[in-house]
Formats: structure tokens, sequence, C-alpha cells
């Protein structure tokens, strides 16, 4: 340990010392990362790619995957800024209250969010059986596009929100004194300034379109993902599932290279402690427009799909369906999804500080492989994972131990990317203060590096949890005999026909979300 | 970071309890089942409850436990496959142990491996479900069903599930690969409507939605349960075609298990007086040891049945699913 302020010379060695250390618990965390696109290639390379499709439905399929990724991370984007921006920036009553239920919809999964659309709409729907009108349901990309961006917006709305906070007002508002529209200023001022809020939220919510099944199967719109889904579900050669989710990685990896190609170099430290914010006041009109706009996107994406769980649950109810007790599967889904989401949060520390802090081609490829394997259908992960575990791990195989390690290595990207984004938030000054003040590496890590990062593991552990609680296809496929969690339970009583108990298990599911959603939202969306 | 510490520690501690105990050759019986705890948890219970043999139940797809089987192995840790169609069980036939005559010998040779790697347990019939109020002719065959202009643009259909599989692999067995794409194509030409299961298809019929579609018989029962299900009806095709197959739910002992006469035990339960009643009661089924029947449904020596091996449905699976690829249903 150092005991003087060190000169020049020794606080560059230090500085490399440090990031050889950061680099060294890295690659330590990115070896089971790399575990399933590896395991996943291997299959193909040495097994071979089985029984292909045509070339001319795999290039529908290509066009349909890049069209509805594209059209979902453009309109959850949207939604999502516009809802953070009226719950951070404006007057409106219940803003508080507003901004925490624009973000509940992200503990919905999708497959319960397009059940219920299914549910709610068409002539034996939930609306034409109680209110008497009837919808047509959005079959094929319009119901995929529209269920999707609706249930991700929410992502978008909770990692914007914080970018806005930091932002001074105060520049906006001189663009509008200097004459320009208040849209304009928007445009001109604020976005590019939440540049890398809205680079990571479109991260997350462009490569979770890529591997979500729920929406696109049920929904019927035929994107890789639902073809692979249907392959694993159908078919007992895994090969060609396989095959075609490796294609899927790979343009997931072409993406994120098209993404840092053109990501800005820009930096923003917070150099100053934040001012008393002013909030813009609306006009009258405007106060209603904007709370009129809440109120829809919240029906959307809310009270719709509870509304339709509790209809059939009541409506099964009363014509005489049991239910089984859930309280096991509610302790087991709180348990993993509590662990997976503290291990993902803990070890997104030291790949967040290598590839926030530097920008060499190392830690592009670190970022990658976090990247790729979120991009992975969750179900392909599944498989890979299981791959693994019988020829290398077999005293591992089936237990919760490897459940959870294959959660947090699904779901890094989420917890990497908010530490990334607070840690580029505080100036590494501050680290190198405490060491020049005399304090050890471990020491400023626990006294500084930690603390200030802090809003960031929690928002991305809370991220981890959510998904984790929803997660199906990895854990029908990982967990031990008998491990039922509610998304298990709702996916057995959904298949067969029982949606009082599927609704029951889906009801329960989100109201144990909500819990770690509403504390980091308190905690961090708090001014 | 302490409170991370703590919480790490805390879970660790509680996962420690929940996943102890499994594993060993004196642990419970270990049935991978490929038919739903909703609708054979119950059966399990009793099984325990009456012969002291405590089971472990791993739950997931017929296919998807076919597949982990072939992959485990030797290794695997189960004793009994319970799965929802033949081919499943015919793909993992090679893994599997001989089961007794005496067994065998409940049910009818058209509902067992010829091997006597698996045995039936319980059937589901495949029908054409329809408006009740409809004043259309019903399909006599198979054929009618997709030859009939009356019913184009008017039958639902869920290329991609599995019990429409099974039965276009039915179909390959009885008519060949080319007569089964001519009919798929048909079938395509006559433009269905397409679902992901067979419940959205039962739920559109009862809804008016659409006037008919392929499903089997019993979720429409499912759905009468459910407190909805009167604007449907099923219909029973009385060609004595691919039609009406009977698909049957059937269970294999692993040659790996270290409890090869509970195991054995166990299949010899489905087909008891009890289970089968089991079967008929509460999931809707048919018995196939003919212990009991429903008063609602026909009798099953009354359904006109195809006489198809469905032992060889394993190897028309894949098949299956390329036709129906080729013939451009999905």
């Amino acid at each position: 340990m150092t005991v003087a302020a060190p000169p020049a010379r020794e606080g560059a060695r230090q500085q490399r010392a440090l990031s050889r250390g950061w680099w060294t618990a890295a690659i330590l965390v990115l070896i089971p990362v790399a575990i399933p696109p590896i395991s996943l290639l291997w299959q193909v390379l040495s097994r071979g790619s089985g029984v292909m499709l045509p070339a001319d439905r795999l290039f529908e399929l290509f066009l349909n995957t890049l069209l509805l990724t594209a059209a979902v991370t453009i309109t959850a984007l949207a939604i999502g800024t516009a809802t953070a921006w009226i719950t951070t920036r404006t007057t409106i009553r219940f803003r508080r209250g507003w901004m925490i239920l624009a973000a509940l919809p992200l503990v919905i999964p999708s497959y319960v969010a397009a059940l219920t659309i299914i549910g709610a709409t068409g002539p034996g729907g939930m609306f034409a059986r109680v209110l008497g009108v009837q919808i047509p349901t959005p079959y094929g990309f319009v119901g995929a596009w529209l269920a999707l961006a609706i249930f991700l917006a929410p992502m978008a709305h909770l990692i914007v929100t914080p970018g806005l906070q930091l932002i001074d007002p105060a520049t906006e508002e001189a663009a509008v004194g200097l004459g320009s529209s208040r849209l304009k200023a928007f445009f001109t001022v604020t976005v590019p300034q939440l540049r890398p809020a809205l680079v990571s939220a479109g991260l997350m919510v462009g490569l979770y379109t890529l591997s979500d099944f729920g929406a696109v199967s049920l929904l019927r719109f035929d994107t890789f993902t639902r073809a692979i889904f249907t392959l694993y579900q159908g078919q007992i050669d895994r090969r060609p599932a396989g095959t075609l989710s490796a294609i899927l990685m790979a343009f997931a990896i072409v993406i994120l290279i098209a993404e840092r190609r053109t990501r800005g170099r820009a930096q923003y430290h917070k150099t100053r402690p934040q001012k008393e914010r002013q909030q813009t006041d609306l006009s009258k009109g405007q106060r209603r427009l904007a709370t009129g706009f809440l109120a829809t996107i919240v029906t959307l994406s809310l009270v719709i799909p509870v509304g339709v769980l509790t209809y059939w649950l009541t409506r099964g109810l009363s014509a005489g369906q049991t239910i089984l007790s859930i309280w096991p599967e509610i302790g087991r889904s709180l348990t993993v999804a509590l662990v997976a989401a503290t291990f993902a949060a803990a070890i997104s520390i030291p790949v967040a500080m290598v590839t926030a802090r530097q920008s060499s081609r190392l830690s592009g490829w670190a970022e990658s492989a976090v990247w790729g394997t979120y991009a992975l259908p969750n179900i392909t992960v599944g498989v890979a994972v299981v791959g693994f575990a019988l020829a290398w791990a077999r005293p591992l195989y089936q237990t919760v131990y490897l459940l959870i390690a294959a959660y947090v290595v699904m779901f890094l990207a989420q917890s990497m990317s908010s530490t990334q984004d607070s840690i580029r938030r505080f100036n590494p000054y501050l680290e190198e203060a405490s060491r020049g003040l005399g304090h050890g590496q471990i020491s400023t890590l626990f006294r500084v590096t930690i603390p200030l990062i802090a809003p960031g593991l929690l928002a991305g552990a809370a991220l981890v949890f959510i998904g984790v609680i929803k997660e199906l296809p990895a854990t029908l496929l990982l967990r031990p005999n008998e491990f039922e969690t509610l998304a298990v339970r709702i996916w057995s009583a959904t298949g067969e026909g029982f949606l009082t108990r599927a609704s029951l298990s889906g009801i329960a599911l989100i109201a144990v979300s909500i819990v770690p959603l509403f504390l980091v939202m308190t905690r961090e969306l708090s001014d | 970071m302490k409170r991370l510490v703590s919480l790490l520690v805390a879970g660790a501690l509680v996962l420690t309890a929940c996943g102890s105990g499994s594993g060993d050759a004196e642990g419970p019986l270990v049935i991978y089942s490929g038919r739903s705890e909703e609708l054979v948890q119950p059966l399990f219970d009793e099984f325990t409850e009456e012969t002291g043999i405590e089971v472990q139940v791993r739950y997931a797809g017929s296919t998807e436990l076919a597949a982990t089987l072939l992959a485990e192995g030797d290794t695997t840790d189960a004793d009994v496959f319970y799965a929802q169609d033949p081919a499943s069980l015919g793909s993992v036939k090679d893994l599997m142990a001989e089961l007794d005559d005496s067994t065998l010998d409940l049910v009818d040779e058209r509902f067992r491996d010829v091997d006597g790697k698996w045995v039936g347990t319980s059937g589901r019939v495949r029908v054409f479900i329809h408006d009740a109020d409809t004043t259309k002719a019903l399909p006599q065959t198979i054929d009618d069903v997709v030859d009939n202009p009356d019913w184009v643009g008017d039958l639902g259909v869920a290329p991609t599930n599995g019990s429409f599989l099974a039965f276009v692999a039915a179909m390959v067995l009885e008519r060949g690969e080319d007569a089964t794409l001519d009919w798929l194509e048909r079938l395509a030409a006559a433009q269905p409507t397409y679902f992901e299961g067979n419940s959205p298809i039962v739920a559109a019929v009862d809804a008016g939605e659409i006037g008919s579609g392929l499903v089997n018989h019993y979720y429409l029962l499912r759905l009468l349960d459910e407190g909805a299900g009167n604007g449907a009806e099923n219909w029973f095709i009385p060609a004595g075609d691919v039609g009406t197959l009977v698909m049957p739910a059937g269970a294999g002992v692993l040659s790996a298990s270290g409890r090869p006469d509970a195991a054995a035990q166990f299949v010899e339960f489905l087909l008891s007086d009890s289970a089968q009643d089991y079967f008929v009661n509460e999931t809707n089924e048919f018995s196939l040891t003919g212990a009991a029947t429903d008063p609602n449904l026909p009798s099953l020596d009354d359904i006109n049945a195809p006489n198809i091996d469905l032992s060889r449905l394993a190897d028309t699976l894949d098949i299956a699913t390329r036709l129906v690829s080729e013939a451009g249903l999905v």
C-alpha cells in the first residue's frame, strides 16, 4: 500500500496495475458467459446442421426479424422516452405515480401479454363478452409489433428516466428562450445529451426482441425466434434449431458492430452537484394531452392484461374450478431471481469497468460476448448449457446452481449496461483521489467506486430479477426435477387450457415482481 | 455491499435446502412426464399413497423430454418416461427396457409398441370441431375437410403443434409421403386460419370467430369445465381414416433405471382401473383397457379409428415436419 501521494509516473503504473486487476476479474466472468455461444457453435460444427429450411424461407425469416426488431425498437424508444420526459420534466398531477405505473408492465412476461391480448380481443374475447365491443385480434406483424413495443417501452422508460434526470433542463429552457419550439429544443438539445441512455435502451430492447418467443409465437409472426422455438418443440433432432440460433447470433453481432461503429465518443461526467431542477410548466391543454397519453399507455400495458387475468380467474372460480396452492412456487421464483440478480450485479462490475473505461478491440469483444449471449433465444442458451453440462459438468446438471448460472449469463447484459451507465457518469479522478489519500485498491473499490455506482447496480439487479422471474424456456430445460417456478406453472396450466390456474400464477408473478421494481423506482428515481 | 453479501449467503442457504435429496439409487422414482402437471399430478399422488413409493417428476414437453433423454443417454436419472404421444416414446426406444407381457396385454395391439418397449395408457381422438349451429354439411372423410368448398376459409389448424404433426406423421404411414403432401397442399389451398395450439382453435370456434377446426377431442370438454364452450361441438369423422386417429399417451421404463421393479409397477398402475377411471373422468380421455367409459362420448369401439402402426410414428415425424413446411403451412 502506498503511503505518500504517488508521483505522476507511479500513478500511471498504478493505473496499469489496476486495469490488469479489472481485466483478470472480467475475463474470469466472461468465460462462463462465452460457454453458451461456444457450446452452440461446437454442437453445430461437430454434428452438422441437420435438415435446414429452404433458402427462400430463411430469407423471409431474416426480413421479418429485421423489420420487427427495427419497428419495435423505434416505437418502444419513442413511447419510453415520452413517458420518461412527461414524468420527470412536467408539472402534471401525480407525476411520481405515473412514473412508477409506466414502468410496471415490464413485469408482465411477453407470453402472458400475448395471451391476454388474444383473450381480450376477437368475438369471444373479454371486450366482446363484458363490454359488447368487438376488436379483431391483431395477428401477424401488427400484433407482434404492438405487443412487444408496448411491453418493452417500460424498459426504455426505466433506462431513459435517470438519464433525463442528469441533464440540466436549463439547456433546453435556454433554447426555448432563444426562440426554438419546445419540440425542436427537445430534439436538438436534450436528445443528443440523452444519447448514451438511448443507445443502451435501444440495444436492450432490440436484442430482447430478437430473442423473445412469446409474442411472435402466440401472435403468429414468423421470425427466427418463432422458427427456432417451433423446431425445438416439435422436433427431436435439435441440430436445425441450433443452426438457426447460430445464424441469429451472427445477426445480433452484426447489429453490435454497427452500433459500435456509429457510437459517439462523447463522455458525460457529472462535475457539479445537481441544481434544484425546475419542472416545465405545461398549459392546461398540454397537461390534459400528456395525462391522456400516459393513461392510454397504462391502460394498454397494465389495466387490460391484469383485467383479462382477473376475468379468467373469476369466470373459472364461479364455474367451480379449483386452484392449487402456489406458495412454494412463489418462494422458488423469488429465491432464484434474487440470487441471480445479486450475482449478476456483482460480476457486472469488472466487465462494466473494462468496457466503460477503455475502448480497445479487446473491450469491444468482451462487450459483444455479453450482448451476444443476451441476444440468443433463452431456449437456445438452455440447450447449449445442457449440452455443456452433460459433457463437462455432469454433477451440476439439473441442479439449481447451474440454473442460476445460466440466468446470470443470459441476463448479464442488462446489469452490465446499467453499471456501465453509472460508471461513465462519475469521474475516475475520484478513485485516484482516494488512492492518493492512501487507500488501497480494494478499499477504494468498496469506499468510493461501489457507493458511486450503487444506483446502477441496483437498477441492473432489478432488471435481471424481473428477467429471471419471467424466464420460461431455459428454466424448463435446466431446473432440477420438481423445481416448479411461477413461470413453469403458467406454462403447464395454459398448455392444457387451465386458464383459472394460469391466471392465478400470472397475477402472483406480477405481484411479486412489483416489489423490487418499486424499491428501485422510489430509490433511484425520487429526485 | 454488505447487504449484497448477506443476500448471497442467505440465498445459498435456501438453495441448499431446496436442492438436497435427489439422485441416489434409493431416492424417489424419477418420472419424466411430457403430460402436464395440471393433468396428472393427482394420479402420481395416488400412486405414492397406494404403493408407498415416492416419486419425483420432471414436467416438460414430450418432444423436449425425448431430446433430453437422448442427450443424457445411459447417465439419465429417469426411471420412467411418460409421454403425450407415440413419436416421443418411439424416438427413445433404444434406451428403454421391454415391458412384461402381462402389462402389455392389458391394451389392444394398436396402442402399444411392437417390441413391447412402451404401452399406451389413455387415448385422445382427433376430431373436426365445428360451430354448434352450423348448417353446412359435416365432412365424411378427412379429404372432405379440405375439398368441400363450404369450409374454405372457415377452418382452423395449428400446423406447428405436436398433435397436428403427429396426425400428419400418421397420414404419412397411412398414405405415403406424396399423397400426404398432396393433402397438405389442398389444406393450404382451403385458406385455413393458423393457430398456435388446440385450445385457441377451440376457443375461436366456440366464440364463432371461425366455423371449424382440426383438434383433439378433449379440448372442448376442458373449455366446458372452464365455464365456456357451448358454442362448439365435436364431430368424429365417420370414414375410419386418419381423421379419427386415436393417439395414445403412453409410458415405458428406461433401461438405465436403478429401480426397474418400481418403474414397472408405475406403468402397471397407469393401466389399473382407478387410473383409467381418472383419465375418463378427470382428463376427459378414453380408457384403453375398457375399464371406464364416459356417457357423453362415443365408446372407443364405436369410433372408426384407422389401423396404423403407431410404433413407426417416430420415423415419420421428421418427414411430417418437413412436409408441413413444404406445403407452405408454416
